[in-house]
């Protein structure tokens, strides 16, 4: 403990040196840029950035890059909230209830609790990177393909358990997303699939012309397709600031969010943007009016945002303890360490103390200064709902463009964000959710793989799924969500039946 | 509002402006404008990471912008058929990696139209040279290569090692050895050669085979074994390592960084490139450079370069004839 605390010093006198707290500064302003930006996540920035941290030292390079990572993930909530367009993938979630608070009149406090919750995460989950990252480090070593598997089915009947509308269409939306995951080279034969000889989509179908064109494009297309153009109710500057009841109903979702968030995070793979999906399932399973959700609940903006950022401190963890990266972001982090010339390995803590907790230390700075740098933007972003649609809407359009084309510079990721845009319209007025597709689309390439590499591992024994303790223990789990899932629904079928009935009754009695 | 309304419009206006690029009027001498150097693989990667001292050294002697583009997909794929179907001026280059006489082979192997064949490209120079070593989990009892070839052979196929992915360089290494001892190993393929770092040190695979930077720090912390290397001498940092070639193995295999062209470049351009690289990869920045990163500087001139190429592609051509086409139904 004394030790933590001396440790805790030393970062903290590196952190709050001038340089090195100028460039968590410029890292937080850039990732709140990108974030708010659709189409460029963290992964592009902090790419684009890494060039430029080859002239500054080790630690300085480390905490600009870092503060881009979870800098996004503050400012991606703002486009998700303001306009339906997630800024990065991991803010799909909060575009459903964040988008209707708007248009309730509630922006600010949804931009609000947003931060609120990103800080609140962010800090709470340092703590616990800082104690727990070399025990947590080796429990995520213990994740091999069958566990991973059993965890990603789980996410997925989690879904099919929490889902709010028919269970029966986001089921079917997941299984789109499956399948659109499944384009591309075959990840353990090199047989192509679906790509019809485009050899872009040899790689696959990206997250974010998906993301956009499902949620952005579609929202504008049916904002075009009405009669007259919605009235978005303009937000009064008093208004800026979350009810108590907002704040008391955040409270718990801010809170397991925070706790979710990190556990997910630690395990290899896109954690940010699962965490998100998890966290608003389970806001959504627990609320006591989960017919709100979708409507504008506070908690489905609260829960997501606390854990994507969460996440982000749990991703470093397999990062910092063991050098390996659980993510595209962290691996490119890891390349920033070694142009350095530091190894990034188990011995990291013990060889870099500086790095290490200056890093720790430089996070703790980094949240707050998020926070501060975005309550006041809240009063600035809700501007934009002044502006009218007619110049708005062209001027998003032009965003969602540049932003899907800079992530690869591909055109093809323009066709399938304009294929997608179509098809969210249709879906939307087939009153289908968009977000399993999104889900699906994330967890097929990861599900798929681990599957096979079980199989592989067991030379095509399916006994490897129950065999090891982690992963049959989360199959049990799916199994109980499964059949709790059942219960209501045949209970719910009797209740709409006697309503029926009733009803019926009541029209011949009338 | 109306304030506010001219604000945004001028906004849009000024994102046009600077989204529009304009290309400056050519002029005779080369270079005359920006050259771009196409890494395959996303920042960060051993291309990246080669590319982007490579382009500033360069820079600084052709007194001329050198600009690193990342253009990803398709495991290199993508970038590689851009830079060999792109106009062949000498503004248009490639970083490219080992896997460049992979991708051609695996194409063939499956009948697909290829996306670029290799005499589209010229090599310009050999930039570094890796040679691969080979690890096993520390909790795993071999001690030597002889411990693990004969208890290889006492149970085939059960034995598992992990990879960058399928056809990956990895994968092709690890083939290589199998062939050379003949034993047969399981493959478990991963994306990419961190993933493949974590399946070993989680015990979730046997073995590995993976470039000296990221083993040395896992070896050092005592999570990895080393048993052997690749190379043709040992390696620098681990100098009681054995080569495959010191224990009757007759295998080598480098992950190498080499620049290409596109195959119709002029003469007189590419001598104007290679010179520079030249000079370039003799900095004292480029050396501090690639120190850093732990990889050593292998520089090769064209004419060197393209029979170390042509000699490489044939070892792995063999190796992915060997593989064959993956089945799709899991061995018993």
């Amino acid at each position: 403990m004394t030790e933590t605390l001396h440790n805790l010093y030393l970062g903290f006198s590196v952190a709050l040196s001038p340089g090195v707290l100028l460039y968590a500064f410029i890292g937080c302003v850039i990732g709140t840029l990108v974030g708010v930006l659709p189409g460029v996540g963290p992964l592009a920035g902090i790419s684009l950035l890494l060039p430029v941290s080859f002239g500054l030292d080790a630690t300085s390079a480390i905490v600009l890059l870092a503060g881009i990572y979870y800098g996004a993930m503050y400012g991606g909530s703002t486009t998700s909230i303001l306009m339906r367009i997630p800024g990065e993938a991991a803010s799909v979630m909060t575009c459903i209830d964040g988008y209707a608070m708007t248009r309730k009149g509630r922006a600010g406090p949804a931009l609000a609790i947003a931060a609120v919750g990103s800080y609140v995460a962010g800090t709470l989950s340092i703590v616990a990177l800082m104690f727990l990252a070399p025990p947590l480090a080796s429990f995520a070593l213990r994740f091999g393909p069958p566990e991973y598997f059993a965890l990603l089915l789980l996410g997925l009947l989690v879904l099919a358990y929490m889902s709010g509308g028919s269970m029966l269409k986001s089921l079917a939306m997941a299984a789109l997303g499956l399948f659109l995951g499944m384009i591309g080279i075959d990840p353990m034969t090199g047989f192509l699939r679906f790509s019809y000889g485009v050899i872009e989509l040899g790689d696959g179908i990206g997250i974010v012309p998906v993301a956009v064109g499902l949620f952005g494009l579609s929202e504008i297309l049916l904002t075009a397709g009405q009669p007259t153009a919605s009235e978005v109710v303009r937000p009064r500057l008093r208004e800026l600031l979350p009810s108590r009841a907002e704040w008391r109903d955040s409270f718990w979702p801010i809170g397991r969010g925070t706790v979710l968030g990190f556990l997910v995070g630690i395990i290899p793979g896109s954690a940010h943007i699962i965490s998100s999906f998890v966290s608003y399932a389970v806001e959504r399973r627990l609320s006591k009016h989960s017919e709100r959700f979708g409507q504008g609940a506070i908690e489905g903006v609260a829960g997501p945002e606390s854990a994507n950022n969460s996440a982000t401190s749990g991703a470093f963890v397999p990062m910092l303890a063991l050098g390996v990266p659980s993510g595209p972001i962290p691996a490119v982090m890891i390349a920033a360490m070694m142009v350095h010339g530091i190894a990034p390995g188990p011995l990291l803590i013990a060889h870099q103390p500086e790095l290490f907790w200056g890093f720790i230390a430089s996070m703790y700075v980094g949240n707050l200064v998020l926070l501060i740098l975005n309550l006041p933007l809240i009063g600035i972003f809700i501007n934009v709902l002044r502006i009218p649609y007619p110049l708005l809407y062209p001027a998003i359009l032009i965003f969602c463009v540049l932003g899907v084309y800079a992530v690869n510079g591909s055109v093809v990721d323009l066709g399938i964000m304009t294929a997608m845009g179509a098809l969210g319209y249709m879906l939307r007025k087939f009153d289908f959710e968009t977000a399993p597709v999104v889900l699906g689309l994330v967890l097929a390439p990861m599900m798929e793989m681990s599957f096979r590499q079980s199989l592989s591992m067991s030379s095509g024994s399916y006994g490897i799924f129950v065999n090891r303790p982690i992963a049959l223990a989360m199959l049990i789990v799916g199994l109980a969500l499964l059949l709790l899932g059942v219960v209501p629904f045949v209970m719910k079928r009797a209740a709409w039946r006697q309503r029926l009935g009733f009803s019926a009754q009541e029209k011949e009695s009338a | 509002m109306k304030l506010n309304r001219r604000f945004y419009l001028f906004f849009v206006l000024l994102f046009l402006l600077f989204s529009a690029t304009a290309e400056s009027p050519a002029q005779e001498s080369y270079p005359n404008r920006p050259i771009t150097l196409v890494a395959p693989f996303p920042p960060g990667g051993v291309a990246d990471l080669t590319a982007r001292p490579v382009a500033a050294a360069m820079e600084k002697v052709l007194k001329n912008p050198v600009v690193v583009a990342n253009r990803t997909g398709a495991a290199g794929a993508v970038g590689m058929s851009s830079v060999a179907n792109s106009k062949p001026d000498g503004y248009t280059l490639l970083m490219a990696l080992s896997s460049i006489s992979i991708i051609p082979e695996a194409d063939k192997l499956f009948d697909r139209k290829p996306a670029y064949t290799m005499d589209q490209l010229i090599p310009i120079a050999l930039i570094s040279a890796d040679p691969t070593i080979f690890v096993v989990n520390a909790a795993r009892p071999w001690k030597s290569v002889k411990e693990f070839v004969e208890d290889a052979k006492k149970r085939p196929g059960e034995i598992s090692f992990s990879s960058s992915g399928v056809y990956g360089t990895l994968h092709m290494a690890m083939e290589m050895l199998s062939h050379a001892a003949g034993i047969s190993l399981k493959h478990v393929p991963y994306a990419g050669a961190g993933p493949a770092l974590t399946a070993i040190l989680g015990g979730h695979v046997d073995t590995l085979a993976s470039g000296p930077a990221v083993v040395i720090p896992q070896i050092k912390a005592g999570k990895l074994r080393p048993l052997a290397g690749w190379g043709a001498k040992r390696v620098a940092s681990l100098p009681d390592l054995p080569t495959f070639k010191e224990l009757g193995y007759d295998i080598e295999f480098y992950i190498w960084a080499g620049m290409f062209a596109p195959k119709g470049t002029p003469d007189p351009v590419m001598k104007r490139i290679r010179e520079s690289v030249k000079q370039a990869v003799g900095t004292p920045e480029f050396k501090a450079a690639m120190e850093k990163l732990q990889t050593p500087i292998a520089y090769l001139d064209a004419p060197e370069f393209q029979k170390f190429w042509d000699k490489d592609a044939k070892m792995l051509a063999d190796a992915i004839k060997r593989v064959g086409k993956v089945e799709i139904e899991e061995k018993k």
